[in-house]
């Protein structure tokens, strides 16, 4: 790890002077995506601002017809959370299902999808639940925010207050985990909204990182049974390839676990 | 491979005459009571002494150790497989803030140090003996601390940087600029044993460098050209890495008014790396301290000599300042000796009943840039008949370079890459006569009344029950539930299969070891001996032996290890010797302690030796009231009541017995997931059954990990390894281990006064195979004939993606 200088942040106000100001900032949350990079010396901020304890991103609410969680609630947090649990009870299991115990207590939901890591798990969630992603200068709908792999539409210096997520008809995620990292190869997150639209959102399998499988929510509005998905073809050539999985290999994939993501609609069906 | 190459006439170089002690002779009064009083402690599940001192925080690793005044080494390695260096330059790293020094292998050459002195060609008596092609002693590369003209894997040291803190290194250790012009590289042994490969030694044109043959070449064509039956197959027993949970690390000082270096490095054998030290300073072995304390895991990788712990020594003489090196996981992962890769080419003739006539094998093995050890080559090479009685069989041995990391033995050398092919090839025998695998295993196994076996390469099996190991397994298993089981699961919409597999397995490793038994007047008795655990609880065990054969509670015995001024020969921990041989050497150490003693007590009672009972810890003079205990000899000798005893035992142990693993696999995602495990292991006699299941449940998980996730991947294209962390280097889990039904198998061996086989490497031996055989048997309906480790979802899917093309070509 290089020399770096940590500020615990106090206020919003303050964070944002210090990044303003501070030579090669950057903030942090649970620190668990970026302080291994850090480790391995291949990021290098010389000034690390800490916002998990800022109010505004703390929390979670049900708010009528939205659940709101703070972004620097951690996936343990998430994971126990009632009202997660009574909303969207497949997005706190999601979370149960991240990593392992110490990454649950320290990896955040906002660290996570600011990260947009192409097989992390929260991205499918978001996209596929049309979540809105409220910083402390805008709101950014989902399917604006993820721009690519390790990519978003976050600005030099902006943060993600917390992520509203509407509260869907039903919702369930599949995912095979990589026996390595236990990360996903593969996994799909089905929601139905209210109004019975049906979004797919595949994170681990993508070229591109998360995406939606615009095929399958069409599929699916019309009939939303896992035959729908089983007569599809994902395309390969979108798809990541890599030592734990062929285009194809993933390909495969991506239909097995939309299939289960609608099977296991109001849980999780992870393996 | 039919004909006998011209090369390698070396065959073992066993003559006839030359066949292993078979019966422990020593005899003498006080070794037939030191062996009669044994089963007190021994056999028991004694709990580990050395437990609270690790659980506590209290052990005493490389890393723990703080030297006044410690600086720190960060290496810069080689990014290239194969390039000549051009030039280093060290002036912006030396300008940079905190760095005492930069050194090169210019300035290693200069100050006269040589090559690492691993010395890989085994040697023991009854070892398979290799030689390179043609003839002679192999050349094994020279492999310097650091690089002097040309690097030959990546990750190769380069250069040194010491600085104030270990961020100061780090950070210089960047700034050095090395200029290479890279060179065409290879990676796989295949290749690199092909024409036109790129050459690594110019010594070695054809970058194989061992070539040996060995058993009967034209019997096995004889019986090969008349058989029934044959079957062939082409294996690659893929490449791992150890993962130790510390990393190798060392920490080195120089005193210039002694000329000593001393030297903290966590190892197998820290008399064994005092001595190579040595060889590589030019320097008498005095001259060196090694401490080897408490060891987080070896499985071989610290066996041998590591660059690093010649560098501290190095840097520290040079900057006056003591130097530590910490390996990152990235540079374990890199740069930590590998294991196993073998390709093997394995055949077996049959009669029309099933019973096997000859075999033969070409095996070729990996070693590296540099031949770290040839102990894999070499094991493997004397077991390739596994457990069967094959008359005849035909070897040819090979070893060859590549621009990789170099690989040594890990645990169970040689041996699972062995077991795998043999049992692969029954498994393919049975499949095409149409005969039940185990019955031809059965038909075919070498039986009790054979022994001692000799094998159709030479080597003696000691002693063994193997159909009664099978028999066990089987049970233990419920073999015949597996019908109902798999009925079960594919109502679930999951494919059962079940792998079998018998393994025998030789544990020979260094010949000497020393200990020294020392009783003290309050009663402690210390016990000093040369092995080296890394977890397996020789604090434990050997005490347990101890106090049994001087008839002492446990807790009175301690063992000492690890520092090379108390500890002056010893083997280290190695092919599973350290029971056998440190019992071997405890038990004749106690009976000369007792001897001694006797005199002592006959003197102080003013009897005759012959007069006095032993019993407890205490001389008692028949028929008297008069008795004097080992402990008020000690208060009340002049000398030290301590006996040093030496012994040079050569005949290898035989540890065998017989596995089967259960999966279920998705048919949908590929997953595989292990249901059931059983082992059972003839580990010749259990000293602590608790501390023998634990090394047979890590045996297993080590063995299974390499068969279903663990691979040292390599991109052919670029030279570059591509599983440099735990993203992408798979390990067994608790959350995908199943539990391990796992029982001992008690055949006392007859060549060591113990009984003592082996029992830290059954658990992994056999694993590769049942594993495979296992996922084989589950996609046996989906026309799946062969799959390679590890046995990822992905290699499942594409193994049976190929079947399902190949059968629609069809
Ligand atoms: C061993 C291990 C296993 C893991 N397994 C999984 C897994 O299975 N699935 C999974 O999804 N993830 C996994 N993770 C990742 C883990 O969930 C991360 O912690 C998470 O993705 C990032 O959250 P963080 O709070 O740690 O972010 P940090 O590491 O603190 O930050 C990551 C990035 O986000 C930025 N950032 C953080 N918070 C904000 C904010 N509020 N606004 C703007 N930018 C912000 C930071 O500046 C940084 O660039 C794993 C991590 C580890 C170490």
């Amino acid at each position: 790890m290089y020399q770096t200088t940590y500020h615990k942040g106090q206020s919003l106000d303050q964070v944002r002077k210090l990044h303003a100001e501070l030579p090669e900032p950057s903030y942090i949350s649970g620190g668990f995506t970026l302080i291994p990079a850090m480790k391995n010396r291949l990021a290098a901020p010389e000034n690390l601002i800490d916002l998990r304890a800022l109010p505004e991103l703390r929390g979670i609410t049900r708010d009528g017809d939205r659940l709101r969680i703070g972004a620097a609630s951690c996936h343990a947090e998430v994971a126990g959370s009632p009202e997660v649990a009574q909303s969207i009870p497949a997005l706190a299991l999601l979370a149960d299902s991240i990593g392992d115990m110490q990454v649950r207590h320290m990896g955040t939901i906002g660290g996570s999808v600011a990260n947009n890591d192409p097989a992390a798990d929260y991205p499918a969630a978001v996209l596929a639940l049309g979540a809105t992603i409220i910083t402390d200068q805008r709101e950014i709908a989902a399917h604006d925010f993820f721009t690519g792999m390790y990519a978003t539409d976050l600005a030099e210096g902006e943060i993600i207050l917390r992520i509203d997520f509407p509260v869907p008809r039903s919702a369930g995620y599949a995912k095979l985990r990589n026996p390595a990292s236990k990360y996903a190869i593969a996994a799909s997150f089905v929601a139905r909204g209210s109004d019975g639209s049906v979004r797919v959102a595949v994170t681990g399998a993508g070229e591109d990182g998360v995406f939606r499988w615009f095929d399958a929510e069409q599929a699916l509005a019309d009939r939303f049974e896992t035959a729908s998905v089983e007569a599809l073809q994902p395309d390969p050539g979108m798809m990541l390839s890599d030592l734990h999985g062929s285009a194809e290999y993933r390909a495969a994939l991506v239909k097995v676990m939309t299939a289960r993501a609608v099977d296991a609609q109001g849980s999780v069906d992870i393996c | 491979m039919n004909a006998h190459p011209d090369g390698g006439r070396s065959g073992n170089a066993l003559g006839a005459g030359d066949i292993p002690q078979m019966n422990w002779d020593q005899t003498g009064p006080e070794m037939k009571m030191v062996r009669d009083a044994l089963f007190r402690h021994v056999g028991k599940p004694v709990r580990r002494k050395e437990d609270h001192r690790l659980l506590t925080g209290k052990g005493r690793f490389t890393d723990d150790f703080l030297l006044e005044g410690q600086t720190y080494a960060a290496i810069v390695r080689s990014e290239h497989p194969h390039a000549r260096i051009i030039s280093i330059s060290a002036d912006a790293a030396l300008a940079a803030p905190g760095v005492l020094e930069v050194l090169t292998g210019a300035d290693m050459v200069q100050d006269g140090i040589g090559p690492l002195a691993h010395n890989p060609l085994p040697s023991t008596k009854f070892d398979m003996k290799l030689c390179a092609p043609g003839g002679g002693i192999p050349f094994v590369g020279e492999h310097h601390a650091l690089a002097i003209d040309k690097v030959r894997h990546v990750g190769e040291a380069v250069a040194v940087v010491v600085a104030e803190t270990p961020g100061q290194a780090a950070d210089a250790a960047e700034l050095v600029e090395v200029e290479y012009e890279a060179l065409p590289h290879v990676v796989d042994s295949a290749q690199a044993a092909a024409q036109g490969a790129p050459v690594i030694w110019d010594e070695v044109p054809g970058n194989v460098f061992v070539e040996s043959s060995f058993g009967d070449w034209d019997a096995t064509e004889r019986a090969f050209a008349t058989a029934a039956h044959t079957v062939e197959a082409d294996f690659h027993v893929s490449r791992v890495t150890a993962v130790t949970i510390e990393p190798r690390a060392a920490v080195a000082q120089y005193d210039p008014e002694t000329g000593r270096y001393e030297l903290f490095a966590g190892s197998g054998g820290a008399v064994k790396h005092k001595g190579e030290l040595a060889r590589c300073f030019g320097i008498d072995a005095n001259r060196i301290r090694v401490h080897s304390y408490d060891v987080g895991g070896n499985f071989g990788a610290r066996n041998r000599v590591y660059p690093e712990f010649a560098l501290v020594m190095w840097a520290a003489r040079r900057t006056g300042r003591p130097v530590k090196f910490t390996a990152t996981r990235s540079e374990a992962f890199l740069t930590d000796y590998q294991g196993r890769d073998l390709r093997t080419k394995v055949a077996l003739a049959l009669d029309a009943d099933g019973k096997f006539l000859a075999m033969r094998a070409d095996n070729l093995s990996n070693v590296g840039a540099f031949c770290v050890s040839l102990s894999p080559l070499s094991k493997g090479a004397g077991l390739i008949t596994g457990s069967y009685d094959i008359p005849v069989a035909a070897l040819r041995a090979r070893a060859v370079f590549t621009n990789t990391m170099c690989t040594q033995a890990y645990r169970s050398s040689g041996r699972p890459e062995v077991t795998y092919a043999i049992e692969r090839l029954v498994e393919l025998a049975a499949r095409k006569l149409g005969v039940d695998p185990l019955e031809l295993r059965r038909k075919n196994l070498v039986h009790p009344e054979q022994m001692p076996y000799r094998n159709a390469v030479g080597q003696y099996y000691d002693s063994g029950e193997y159909e009664q190991n099978m028999d066990r397994a089987l049970e233990l298993f419920d073999w015949d539930g597996f019908a109902a089981r798999k009925d079960e699961a594919s109502q679930r919409g999951k494919l059962l299969g079940r792998g079998f597999a018998n393994y025998v397995e030789s544990s020979i490793g260094s010949p000497k070891e020393r200990a020294e038994i020392e009783v003290f007047d309050d009663g402690r008795i210390e016990v000093v001996i040369g092995t080296q655990p890394s977890g397996q609880g020789h604090e434990t065990s050997f005490a347990q032996v101890v106090a049994d054969m001087l008839q002492v509670p446990v807790e009175r015995v301690f063992i000492i290890i690890g520092d090379t001024d108390v500890v002056s020969v010893g083997g280290g921990s190695h092919s599973g010797r350290s029971m056998r041989h440190a019992g071997t050497v405890m038990a004749m150490a106690s009976a000369e302690l007792l001897a001694l003693a006797r005199g002592h007590a006959a003197e102080m009672l003013e009897t005759a030796a012959d007069e006095l009972a032993y019993a407890d810890g205490v001389f008692h003079q028949r028929g008297t009231n008069r008795s004097v205990s080992l402990q008020d000899l000690a208060a009340r000798l002049a000398d030290p009541l301590r006996v040093v005893t030496d012994n040079e035992m050569h005949t290898p142990v035989f540890p065998n017995g017989a596995a089967i693993c259960e999966v279920e696999i998705d048919p949908n995602t590929f997953h595989v997931a292990i249901t059931r495990y059983v082992s059972v292991d003839d580990v010749g006699r259990c000293i602590n059954p608790m501390i023998v299941h634990g090394q047979t449940h890590g045996g297993i998980a080590q063995g299974v990990g390499q068969a279903m996730w663990e691979l040292c991947a390599i991109d052919h294209d670029s030279g570059q390894p591509i599983a440099g962390s735990f993203m992408d280097y798979g390990m067994p889990r608790t959350d995908n281990m199943p539990f391990f039904i796992s029982e001992i198998a008690e055949v006392i061996s007859p060549t060591n006064p113990l009984g003592v086989k082996a029992g830290g490497e059954g658990g992994t031996t056999p694993a590769l195979a049942t594993v495979t055989l296992a996922v084989l048997d589950a996609l046996a309906g989906m026309g799946v004939e062969d799959i390679a480790m590890p046995l990822t979802p992905q290699a499942v899917w594409q193994a049976v993606q190929d079947a399902a093309n190949t059968q629609a070509k069809k």
